[in-house]
């Protein structure tokens, strides 16, 4: 049972009249509950299913903001095409979030409010971003992390608002290693007792449509990743798509079943057995302290940015970010995984060997037909001499008789 | 001599001393600095009786992270009268520090703020190469220097765009100042052949949140620098490739090659962006001078300069003022407009931090400090980074008491700010740029050559202002973007010419020392000053200490009575809205807070300790049951 904030017996009610709270839905300071339903609908959207918007309600806990950032980015879809409705058939978004809102403050709480009372005129769903963090062990009057406050000016932590839009929420999106496992806030020695969503609703918590806690980990998540998961869900909110697939972790499985490896542009060194020993090479990094291969992400094949970048794609190694043990189970960061002495040396022999054997048939590949029995290469470039010479002359001659023998020539 | 309230003063080779004959000379006695007294209204001078109200912006939106601002209006003279400003979050990032291998503080730190992406693992592996004794191989450097690079081009346009820019928008300038919005339709922009908006209205709506042109442009230029910084960091926020002693980048001929291309698009936008907030500024300044006054406070400013030059930079602590004067974004302290020092060992021994009004309690009672001079015998206060031990305590708020996560640092125990605009302040005066053809320091403001991309070659001049205020803020910020591009192109110029020289290694060995090692990293963020202070034995981190921007920006009041610039900035600012007092919105009480471009999340957990501190808010909770 969470306890949350209370007064402090000393409290001083304050004597000064407070500044009024925006109530008229034309004002664009207003509460966005207010302005929406102000707002027209569309006329033009045909497509649209039986919802023309949600309310997206991202709050953070212990966060660094960066998983909101990482959304922000994102291009597939972009955040601006669901916010502005523009995605033929899926709702229009209309979001309550620290960072983007146009409104602050007490206008910014009434949100929450109307939401928990259940006042809203769509469904609403939570983003949680950042660790829960134990609000019993920040004392009777005191908060880890408040957002907004009551009428009477008691401070509001975020965890008492998840506690309160949890039940009613349509979905809880869990973003971020934070909010799904409980990521750095939850390392060894925190002293805020922090812990994942899922942690803290627990197992037998299900949305009003049903669903348990769905978790986009990653830290910070590639945007792509986020704003995927929340346009599937959208997609299924407005009939139009079945339910994604999630694994048992809640994660979206099409995004988290494979390891990094499996798609790292690098994998091809470690199957060859050739490792990077120093920063800036251009070989596999497990020798450096890449935990890639036994780590579910998708960064490798997806890109850091639009495409662009990926942790080891660029060269920096694997800390294990989207998985439940980071960090502490992939500490020291920068020291070799004691199983990779196995498996990097087993390479090293069998790969070693089956990479010498590619290069042999690399040098027979890169000659066209026409220059067999020349020299020299046809290229102003060339400076060697590249016609094979005695047992690797006979080794491709054979090799190209197998090759060939069924197709009769 | 750039101390006037710390007793420290310098022998002739000028070597920091404590002033003889004061007992105890860092006790906390004195008064409260003078604060800043505007020139339009004084604050409670008002004839008629006071018509107060209590506003509390909790939480502050539009700003990165947990930030509440406790505020009372006077609606009688119609103006901000009293301030809180109140980091909401602590997370103790420093206890779970403790006791690690000091690499992990270049992943651990970085996630301290998502925001600033990368500065954190640059500050802390500047740091720790401080402590391991090692030089990053040129390249290295300017890798990192162009990732910083990347990263302010999504900072200062997503602030411009997103966070400060609706401030000004059509959409909520008719609803508190009509007038103006009618006025702006009568004007034209006289910066319309470079952005391209005929009237200042047009601009206006360009600010527009979701709608306007100038919002979502800005939202699609983000997106641009962080492909530049997945081309460095592979990753953002958060980068994966900084390690001790450089970058881990794999540098390919495509790397310069694609972020070169990208950089392109930067010149423009950086072109219109000036423009732009030259005419919204000088629009609002001309329709009532009173905004002068919005936000202002006196020019304070600490900055720890950035972009290290990869010929000068060695990573010790003996050279730091040699390599701190050599970045291409100068390092200093300026009092009132008067740039005092430059050097690097000055801005560290005369910063401290106090926790009167904060979450904590104060360590210096507990033991004595650990360190009383730097490594050069430069005397440190109690205060310090490297002597705090944080002691977080959770209690009820009162602005009386405590009532912020966050601490409140002071130099030479002054309030300071700190911003893109302070660095390009230092810059301007401190003159030590090397000759180039894109940036060029003057004493009093920059000279930035904008090289052509579809518009054409431009020169812009960005000049120190006479008074700090939520306008000059912005304005300085968008020609930050020009700034940043100038060392951006001043920085790629060189790694393509080391990477001709064959010079393409981009870190350096290391074994990670046995002995007692204590560094500092000093760099920045977005924001401005950023510090890593770094204690460490056997391999493992002692303490480990981090001092952001915000901290600075964001701090409450100290000890002495003076408040912190966020608090300054809003005692004193007008309500220039033209309605009735019922309906006041307290929008340039937003303006001014927001001019700071806050950020919060690496604020409010810079807080160390050792397991005392579990304890301590475990008994917290006993009590509760």
């Amino acid at each position: 049972m969470v306890a949350y904030t209370k007064l402090p017996p000393n409290h001083e009610h304050s004597s000064l009249t407070q500044k009024p709270i925006i109530t008229d839905g034309l004002d664009p300071l207003a509460p966005i509950a207010l302005r929406s339903r102000k707002r027209a609908r569309r006329p033009e959207s045909v497509l649209s299913g039986p919802l023309e918007k949600v309310y997206l309600i991202w709050i953070v806990g212990g966060s660094c903001d960066g998983c909101t950032v990482a959304v922000s980015g994102a291009t597939h879809p972009r955040v601006e095409d669901l916010l502005r409705g523009n995605i033929p058939g899926l709702p229009r978004i209309d979001i309550i979030h620290t960072v983007l809102s146009v409104e602050s403050g007490p206008e910014w709480v009434a949100n929450l409010r109307m939401a928990a009372n259940g006042e809203l005129d769509a469904p609403y769903i939570v983003a949680w971003e950042g660790s829960v963090m134990d609000e019993r062990q920040s004392g009777e009057y005191g908060y880890w992390m408040g957002l907004g406050e009551d009428e009477d000016g008691r401070p509001i932590t975020s965890l008492e608002w998840l506690d309160r839009l949890a039940p009613g929420a349509a979905a809880i999106i869990a973003v971020g290693t934070c909010a799904t496992w409980g990521g750095i806030p939850a390392a060894k020695g925190n002293p805020t007792n922090s812990m994942g969503v899922m942690d803290h609703l627990g197992k037998d918590y299900r949305s009003a449509l049903g669903l348990p806690v769905i978790n986009v980990p990653g830290c910070a998540p590639v945007g792509d990743n986020i704003i995927e998961t929340a346009a599937a869900a959208l997609m299924f909110l407005a009939g139009l798509a079945p339910l994604p697939e999630f694994d048992e972790l809640g994660r979206p499985a099409w995004l988290f079943t494979e390891t990094v490896h499996r798609h790292c542009p690098r994998a091809g060194y470690y199957e060859e057995g050739v490792f990077a020993h120093e920063y800036g090479d251009k070989e596999c990094l497990v020798e450096l302290g890449c935990w890639g291969p036994v780590v579910q992400c998708n960064i490798a094949e997806r890109g850091g940015v639009d495409g662009h970048g990926g942790c080891m794609n660029m060269g920096g190694i694997c800390i294990g970010c989207t998985m439940p043990g980071f960090p502490d189970k992939f500490s020291p960061i920068y020291e070799r995984a004691p199983g990779a002495l196995l498996s990097t040396n087993t390479n090293r022999v069998v790969g070693g060997f089956i990479r010498r054997m590619r290069q042999l048939s690399q040098r027979d590949k890169m000659r066209s037909k026409r220059w067999e029995g020349s020299e020299e290469l046809p290229s102003g470039w060339g400076r060697y001499k590249t016609q094979p010479v005695g047992a690797e002359r006979g080794i491709h001659r054979v090799y190209s008789w197998r090759q060939h023998a069924k197709e009769g020539r | 001599m750039c101390f006037k309230n710390l007793p420290v003063e310098f022998d002739a080779s000028g070597k920091a001393r404590l002033r003889e004959g004061v007992s105890s000379p860092y006790a906390l006695t004195g008064a409260g600095q003078k604060s800043f007294v505007r020139g339009a209204k004084s604050v409670g001078s008002a004839v008629a009786p006071p018509k107060l109200r209590e506003w509390n912006i909790d939480p502050v939106t539009r700003v990165a992270g947990a930030l509440a601002v406790h505020t009372v209006l006077d609606l009688q003279s119609r103006t901000a009268v009293e301030a809180h400003s109140m980091a909401m979050l602590f997370r103790g990032y420093e206890i779970i520090l403790q006791g690690r291998d000091p690499r992990d503080a270049i992943d651990i730190s970085s996630r301290a703020c998502g925001v600033c992406g990368g500065v954190h693992s640059t500050v802390s592996s500047l740091a720790i190469e401080m402590a391991f004794g090692i030089t990053p191989p040129p390249l290295g450097v300017l890798v990192r220097n162009l990732g910083e690079v990347a990263e302010m081009f999504y900072d200062h346009p997503l602030h411009l765009g997103l966070l400060a820019g609706p401030d000004y928008s059509t959409a909520i300038v008719s609803v508190t100042n009509p007038e103006l919005v009618e006025r702006a339709a009568r004007t034209p922009a006289p910066h319309s052949d470079v952005h391209g908006f005929k009237t200042v209205k047009d601009i206006m709506d360009g600010f527009n949140p979701l709608e306007g042109s100038i919002y979502l442009e800005a939202l699609e230029h983000t997106r641009v620098a962080r492909v530049m910084c997945a081309l460095m960091y592979g990753k953002f926020p958060h980068p994966s490739t900084l390690v001790p002693g450089g970058v881990s980048t794999t540098v390919s001929t495509s790397t310069f090659n694609e972020y070169y291309g990208h950089l392109g698009r930067m010149f423009d936008y950086a072109k219109k962006l000036a423009g732009i907030w030259d005419d919204i500024c000088d629009f609002f300044l001309e329709a009532n001078p009173a905004y002068a006054q919005v936000g202002a406070r006196q020019s304070n400013l600490i900055q720890t300069g950035i972009w290290d030059n990869p010929a000068v930079y060695d990573a010790t602590y003996k050279n730091m003022d040699v390599w701190g004067d050599a970045r291409y974004s100068s390092p200093g302290v300026i009092v009132d407009g008067k740039l005092v020092t430059t050097k690097l060992t000055q801005v560290n021994m005369g910063v401290e931090e106090f926790i009167e009004h904060s979450f904590y309690d104060d360590w210096t009672k507990s033991a004595p400090p650990r360190f009383t001079t730097d490594m050069l015998g430069n005397p440190l206060s109690p205060y310090h980074a490297w002597n705090k031990v944080t002691i977080p305590r959770a209690e009820g708020r009162s602005f009386k008491e405590k009532y912020s996560w966050d601490t409140a640092p002071r130099w030479d125990r002054l309030s300071m700010e700190t911003g893109v605009y302070g660095r390009m302040w230092t810059t301007a005066l401190a003159k030590t740029l090397p000759s180039n053809p894109y940036l060029e320091a003057t004493g009093s403001g920059l000279r930035i050559t904008m090289p052509r991309n579809e518009l054409p070659e431009m020169e812009l001049h960005w000049e120190t202002p006479a008074i700090l205020n939520a306008f000059e803020r912005n304005r300085a910020r968008a020609y930050g973007v020009a700034f940043t591009a100038a060392i951006g192109m001043i920085c790629l110029d060189q790694a393509f010419q080391y990477w001709r020289k064959g010079e393409t290694a981009v870190s350096t060995p290391y074994t990670v020392p046995r002995d007692e090692r204590v560094s500092v990293g000093m760099w920045e963020a977005g924001r401005g000053f950023l510090t890593h202070h770094l204690h460490m034995d056997k391999g493992k981190l002692i303490n480990y200490q981090i001092n952001t921007p915000s901290t600075w920006n964001a701090s409450p009041r100290d000890p002495f009575g003076t408040p912190g610039p966020y608090e300054e900035a809003i005692i004193g600012t007008p309500i220039l809205e033209s309605l009735p007092d019922e309906e006041i919105k307290g929008i340039d009480v937003l303006r001014a807070i927001r001019s700071f471009d806050p950020c919060m999340p690496c604020t409010t957990h810079m807080d160390t300790g050792h397991g005392i501190i579990t304890r301590e808010v475990n008994s917290c909770s006993c009590t509760l049951e």
